[in-house]
């Protein structure tokens, strides 16, 4: 894949080129901050670019802000944005386009080679990766609203693995349940949500948004 | 033995005050106090009655305000006539703070008690050192005329000086004449000094900040500084962390991790596995040196064993040469402690780069109740206390601890920045 990387820390972009390199992805640019981010995006048009969002001047959201910008520009254009801390907020404004395409992981992440790579393929096919801790944060934060009050444990558990990004298969093998059960559940939280089948509309994404929105 | 060394003290003391500096800054005072009271005085009464008479229309108010505040601007010129030739050191009060608008700047001036306290100095004070000059110039003129006596006695024809009726009709007894005067003399710094003792409770009362709101508004000045600057220390802690070690560890755990799943593959690629663990332990130590380094700027650990071990590790990890020398009777508390080692970890930096290649003087003292805090340097001097700049900063975080920060940096240098914290009786 060809990869546009965002990071102002010296030892991570460096880091991330040479892990990329390795695995036999192509780093076709390497940005300290979001001007050079979007100098590269526009010349390279990457398949996904790895978006750190605490990036000079300010060092508070820059990285996301112009995540949020390219997005506008280019719909679905494909963002891991890649941050030390989880803020639900940055998720909800990432996620408000609708658009598929993008991910919000914490850099521990990384540690698990394997995984990371594997989300930063799932988001350049255009899927939604929310970290397991940015899910569980939404998940706290949400936690007396009304949208969600009427589904069952079992249901949020598939729910906040939706978010994650997971497919039915993973959902099924990591809750320990056939994949048939996996899509009554998802059958029945659409249902609950309010979200009737339709062609253009990603559901999956849609019922991740329930959350941000309530 | 010990009966003539206090003798042989006292009388150098009698004989050498006359001629010491604290006289002749003394007579300065009296000399410069007049002139300067008087010209001073005249416009501030002026520009204060038009004010007054001119309050039915805005201007006056305006004309008030701005009189009030160029009199608060006057009392320091006086504390700085004070602090050198009385030798005592005046804090400013609080500035005003000021809200937009005119009318706010005109109530606020206007209303500014400082700037009333100044003119009321100047009231009272012309009176005081008028007195003072005309008793110090009498007693040394009487003084300088009996001295003379014996001398002068051969060149009046009636035999009296014309001042004072002094008048021997014997040259013989004209010497004790000259001793009451050498008396007269040496006693006339004591004389003045007991004197100024009036200026110098005046100059305390009115010029400095007495009034119990002035230092309320002094503490919300000085606790709105040292809330301020532990936000501004721990967002610095937060950023250090985030950019320093938390990114190291990162990197590390990312090597680890590529290293771990190469482990898994077919055929173990020796080399590439050497490079990853070598990066992650690079990685790993530095990011050991970057939270030492963090920790010891949150708590120096050296400060656990005093100002004067803490302060030598300074001396030995500083960049310049660095003469210390720590004189403290006793253990300051530890937020004093804390203070002054940051202060002068700043100032000694400050030093090292702008201070030229010479030693660096580090001291800390106690005089009186205060601990101080002297650094110098032989750099070409300049450093001022501007706004907004370094040692205004440090000035305001010294304030928390109801110190100050004192700059002496004539062009030229040498530069000798001192701060003072009252230490707890």
């Amino acid at each position: 894949m060809r990869v546009v990387i965002a990071e102002d820390s010296t030892i991570l972009r460096e880091g991330l080129v040479e892990l990329l390199t390795m695995r036999g992805h192509e780093v076709v640019a390497a940005a300290k901050d979001a001007e050079q981010l979007r100098a590269a995006v526009a010349a390279h048009r990457p398949d996904v670019s790895i978006v750190d969002i605490r990036m000079p001047p300010t060092h508070t959201d820059e990285g996301l802000r112009a995540a949020i910008t390219l997005r506008a520009q280019s719909p679905g254009l494909a963002i891991l944005l890649f941050s030390q801390y989880v803020e639900t907020r940055y998720a909800a404004e990432l996620l408000a386009d609708r658009a598929g395409g993008v991910g919000y992981l914490l850099k521990d992440r990384v540690a698990e080679v394997s995984d990371f790579l594997d989300a930063m393929r799932r988001v350049a096919e255009g899927e939604t990766v929310l970290d397991p801790e940015v899910v569980r944060q939404l998940f706290a934060s949400t936690r007396q609203s009304d949208a969600l009050a009427g589904l069952t444990g079992r249901e949020r558990e598939v729910l906040g693995l939706m978010a994650e990004g997971r497919s039915n298969t993973a959902i099924a093998s990591g809750l320990f349940l056939s994949a048939g059960s996996v899509e009554k559940y998802v059958t029945s939280i659409f249902g609950k949500l309010g979200l009737p089948p339709s062609d253009g509309d990603n559901r999956r994404v849609l019922a991740v948004l329930r959350y941000l929105d309530s | 033995m010990k009966a003539d060394a206090r003798l042989r003290d006292l009388l150098r003391l009698v004989l050498a005050t006359p001629l010491r500096r604290r006289f002749r800054a003394e007579l300065a005072w009296v000399l410069v106090g007049v002139p300067s009271h008087l010209l001073v005085l005249l416009p501030l009464l002026l520009a204060t009655a038009i004010g007054i008479g001119l309050t039915p229309i805005f201007l006056g108010f305006l004309l008030l305000g701005a009189t009030v505040f160029w009199a608060r601007a006057l009392g320091g010129m006086y504390r700085g006539l004070a602090r050198r030739l009385l030798g005592v050191r005046i804090v400013a009060p609080a500035r005003r703070e000021l809200r937009p608008g005119l009318w706010n700047w005109v109530r606020a001036r206007a209303g500014d008690p400082s700037g009333w306290r100044v003119m009321a100095y100047v009231l009272v004070g012309l009176p005081l050192v008028l007195a003072e000059l005309v008793v110090a110039g009498m007693l040394l003129l009487y003084g300088l005329s009996l001295l003379t006596y014996p001398v002068t006695w051969f060149m009046f024809d009636d035999r009296g000086a014309p001042v004072f009726d002094i008048y021997s009709r014997n040259w013989l007894l004209t010497p004790a004449f000259a001793l009451l005067g050498l008396v007269v003399l040496l006693a006339t710094p004591w004389i003045l000094h007991a004197l100024l003792g009036l200026d110098r409770l005046l100059a305390v009362g009115l010029l400095g900040p007495s009034t119990l709101s002035e230092r309320v508004r002094d503490l919300e000045q000085s606790r709105a500084t040292a809330v301020e600057d532990a936000t501004v220390k721990l967002r610095r802690i937060e950023r250090d962390l985030h950019d320093g070690a938390q990114a190291r560890l990162v990197a590390v755990a990312m090597k680890l991790g590529a290293a771990k799943e190469e482990f898994e593959a077919e055929r173990l690629d020796v080399e590439l596995l050497h490079g990853l663990v070598n990066s992650a332990h690079d990685n790993a130590k530095q990011a050991l040196v970057e939270l030492r380094d963090l920790a010891r700027g949150i708590h120096p650990p050296a400060l656990d064993a005093g100002l004067g071990v803490a302060l030598s590790t300074l001396a030995s990890t500083s960049a310049g040469d660095v003469r210390l020398r720590v004189d403290l009777p006793r253990r300051p508390p530890p937020s004093i402690e804390t203070i002054v080692y940051f202060s002068a970890a700043e100032l000694v930096t400050n030093a090292a780069k702008y201070g030229g290649p010479g030693p660096i003087g580090v001291e800390v003292t106690v005089t009186g109740r205060a601990l101080r805090l002297a650094v110098s340097d032989s750099g070409e001097g300049g450093a001022s206390l501007s706004p907004g700049g370094g040692l205004a900063g440090l000035a305001d975080r010294v304030r928390t601890v109801d110190g100050r920060l004192e700059v002496d940096s004539p062009a030229g240098g040498p530069t000798v920045i001192s701060v003072e914290i009252p230490l707890p009786t």
